[in-house]
């Protein structure tokens, strides 16, 4: 196990080395470990020589597509698993970024993450768009089911249950920074002419951040995980963006960041659309 | 006095102790897969957990997130005062020197924040001492003794098997009187031990501090080590130290109350402008506030003390793993030949 990561550590090393060396990105974005903390940060790496600093193991869960909004217009490199694949799709079917300033290193047959468990849910084993492959693409299909808590639920212990979930939100806003759906200019939280939602962690602010955050997820959120393990106070952040997920496929047979030519959920009307709604 | 009692023994004096206070301590809670030890109000003593730090400092006892300061019409102000005083349980070093960094931002002569003050008064602390160096902690690194601290009624030290409590103060000893002696050799020779620990794993930082203002201010490593940086406001909301906060109100019935809430330098709405314009756009300006904030502005004000007592949360509760000790190495690298200016410099 641990040679098959070594194995694409290396091949990671050697092609960003090339590409950096030749020019052909201006900087690598991957994973690399922390000198003191021995723990795994997103990296950039702009020199050849430190190419070797790239690594790749079950421990790299951050998403890095969402760096490259920060780059738009230079030529990028990303190490990216399936679901960071996933991610750029979305990102290039909303046009926030330019398929040619982007170069992914896509990793194949993802086999998931170690504190993720979004993974286990995740049928996408292969990137989805990809410049250069690390490893045999996974052959066979992965037979997943996204798990829905809320299915079952009354609307009152719907309410109930989130009501206990968010009661421990500091609004830190980790989760939305670790989302790369979270992309606006503006982040409705940080507008204050008007002021949509107060700071306070009381219920109803509390309520009303997550409620709204939500509602920008339907039809984009890839159930990717992010916010969950971005979350420092252990929320159930996927509850309600599974629910979500499930209702685009199920109500509109729409997966995001599965074709960046198709149009995303919130750009396409059809006069045969379901008028069922999201909460339901 | 010098006591010493077996860990399973300390329901029984904590019961004492609770007739009088209103007693915070360490314990575990599970959070979905997240096993966190917090401070809570705890009535059964049997979970106190003192193996680790806790995740969460007890500045939330001072300052909490949400706090109504009273209703603003009328000007009255509002202050919980419960039957007993708090007695904040096992604090360490780095926690302890927190409070004290707090302390002059809020007592200030000028200007007294009297929410603070009672909160402090009302408050005792028993201080922990730390066998071993914690998750990511550096306290030593800044001149903090992970084995004491000064002014603390009680400073208690864990050696795995038996609580050792050195009682400084007088009105506590009768709580303390009927227990066994420590030995003070023994304690030492345990002390002894576990300082050299700390020795093993210290790490050198020899960045001048306070930074340099505006040297540091126009150094060219902000982009550099704020470049994985998420934006939230984590590092800031489990810091001991940080302590900005905002106003909101609320109107109640005919009633309109002012709250006060924790902010943090690392949301771009911190400083963003009733025009619209924002002087910290983007997010290396406003991670080189947080660490000017806590190396340069607030030593220069208050006689060289970094408002940091390396405690090393805002590492381990990073989304992303951002090293604070990296970005003061990387900053050494560039400041190392600059002198600190002295205060009002």
């Amino acid at each position: 196990m641990e040679s098959k990561y070594s194995e694409i550590s290396k091949n990671i090393q050697e092609e960003a080395k090339k590409l950096l060396s030749q020019g052909k990105v201006e900087r690598i974005i991957g994973f690399g470990r922390g000198v003191f903390t021995g723990e795994i940060t997103p990296i950039f790496v702009t020199e050849p020589e430190r190419a070797e600093e790239l690594l790749f193991t079950p421990e790299c869960d951050m998403m890095l597509a969402k760096y490259l909004l920060d780059y738009k217009g230079s030529k990028t490199g990303i190490v990216a698993k399936p679901c960071d694949t996933r991610a750029i799709t979305v990102y290039l079917a909303e046009e926030l970024i330019k398929r040619e300033d982007i170069f992914i290193i896509g990793i194949n047959d993802c086999e998931g993450l170690e504190e993720n468990d979004a993974c286990e849910e995740c049928g996408v084993r292969n990137p989805v768009v990809v410049d250069l492959e690390i490893g045999q693409p996974r052959e066979e299909e992965i037979e997943v089911e996204i798990a829905d808590e809320l299915e079952d639920m009354s609307p009152e212990e719907r309410f109930e249950y989130f009501q206990k979930e968010f009661s421990r939100c500091i609004r830190c806003y980790a989760c939305r920074e670790a989302c790369f759906v979270c992309a606006c200019d503006e982040c409705f939280v940080d507008s204050n002419q008007p002021q949509w939602v107060g700071s306070s962690i009381g219920k109803r602010d509390n309520f009303t951040f997550h409620l709204m955050r939500a509602m920008h997820m339907a039809g984009r959120c890839i159930n990717c995980g992010a916010c969950e393990i971005a979350c420092p106070e252990g929320i159930n952040m996927r509850a309600l963006t599974k629910h979500l997920y499930r209702a685009a496929r199920d109500v509109f047979q729409f997966e995001p960041g599965l074709n960046p030519e198709e149009k995303t959920l919130f750009a396409t009307y059809r006069l045969d659309d379901s008028e069922q709604g999201f909460l339901d | 006095m010098l006591k010493v009692i077996g860990k399973n023994e300390l329901g029984k004096l904590l019961e004492k102790l609770n007739d009088k206070f209103r007693i915070i301590a360490p314990v575990i809670r599970q959070y979905g897969k997240k096993e966190r030890v917090e401070y809570h109000q705890v009535e059964d003593f049997d979970e106190i957990f003192l193996d680790r730090q806790p995740d969460t400092p007890p500045k939330k006892f001072f300052l909490p997130q949400n706090e109504r300061l009273g209703e603003e019409k009328s000007g009255e102000q509002v202050f919980e005062t419960g039957d007993r005083k708090t007695l904040i349980f096992g604090v360490r070093s780095c926690d302890l020197k927190a409070i004290d960094i707090l302390k002059p931002v809020f007592l200030d002569n000028d200007f007294t924040d009297t929410y603070f003050e009672k909160r402090l008064e009302n408050t005792v602390m028993f201080g922990l001492g730390c066998s071993k160096r914690q998750e990511n902690c550096f306290c030593d690194s800044l001149g903090i003794d992970p084995l004491d601290a000064e002014n603390i009624p009680v400073y208690m030290y864990d050696d795995g098997e038996r609580l050792w409590f050195d009682v400084r103060a007088g009105e506590l000893e009768e709580f303390f009187a009927d227990l066994p002696d420590g030995n003070s050799e023994e304690l030492e020779r345990l002390k002894k031990d576990w300082q050299s620990g700390f020795e093993d794993t210290k790490i050198g930082i020899e960045v001048p501090i306070p930074f340099p203002e505006l040297v540091a201010f126009n150094a060219p490593f902000w982009k550099e080590v704020a470049a994985n940086c998420l934006g939230c406001g984590v590092c800031t909301y489990y810091c001991p130290t940080c302590f900005c906060f905002g106003f909101f109100w609320e109107k109640r019935e005919e009633e309109i109350d002012k709250w006060r809430t924790w902010d943090s330098c690392m949301f771009p709405l911190f400083t963003k402008h009733g025009s619209g314009h924002n002087p910290r756009e983007t997010q290396d300006q406003r991670t080189r506030q947080r660490i000017m904030h806590k190396f340069s502005y607030h030593p220069h004000n208050f006689e060289g003390v970094p408002a940091c007592s390396a405690c090393g949360r805002c590492i381990s509760q990073c989304p992303v793993n951002i090293d604070l000790r990296v970005i003061l190495k990387t900053a050494e690298k560039h400041l190392k030949d600059e002198e600190g200016v002295k205060s009002g410099g």
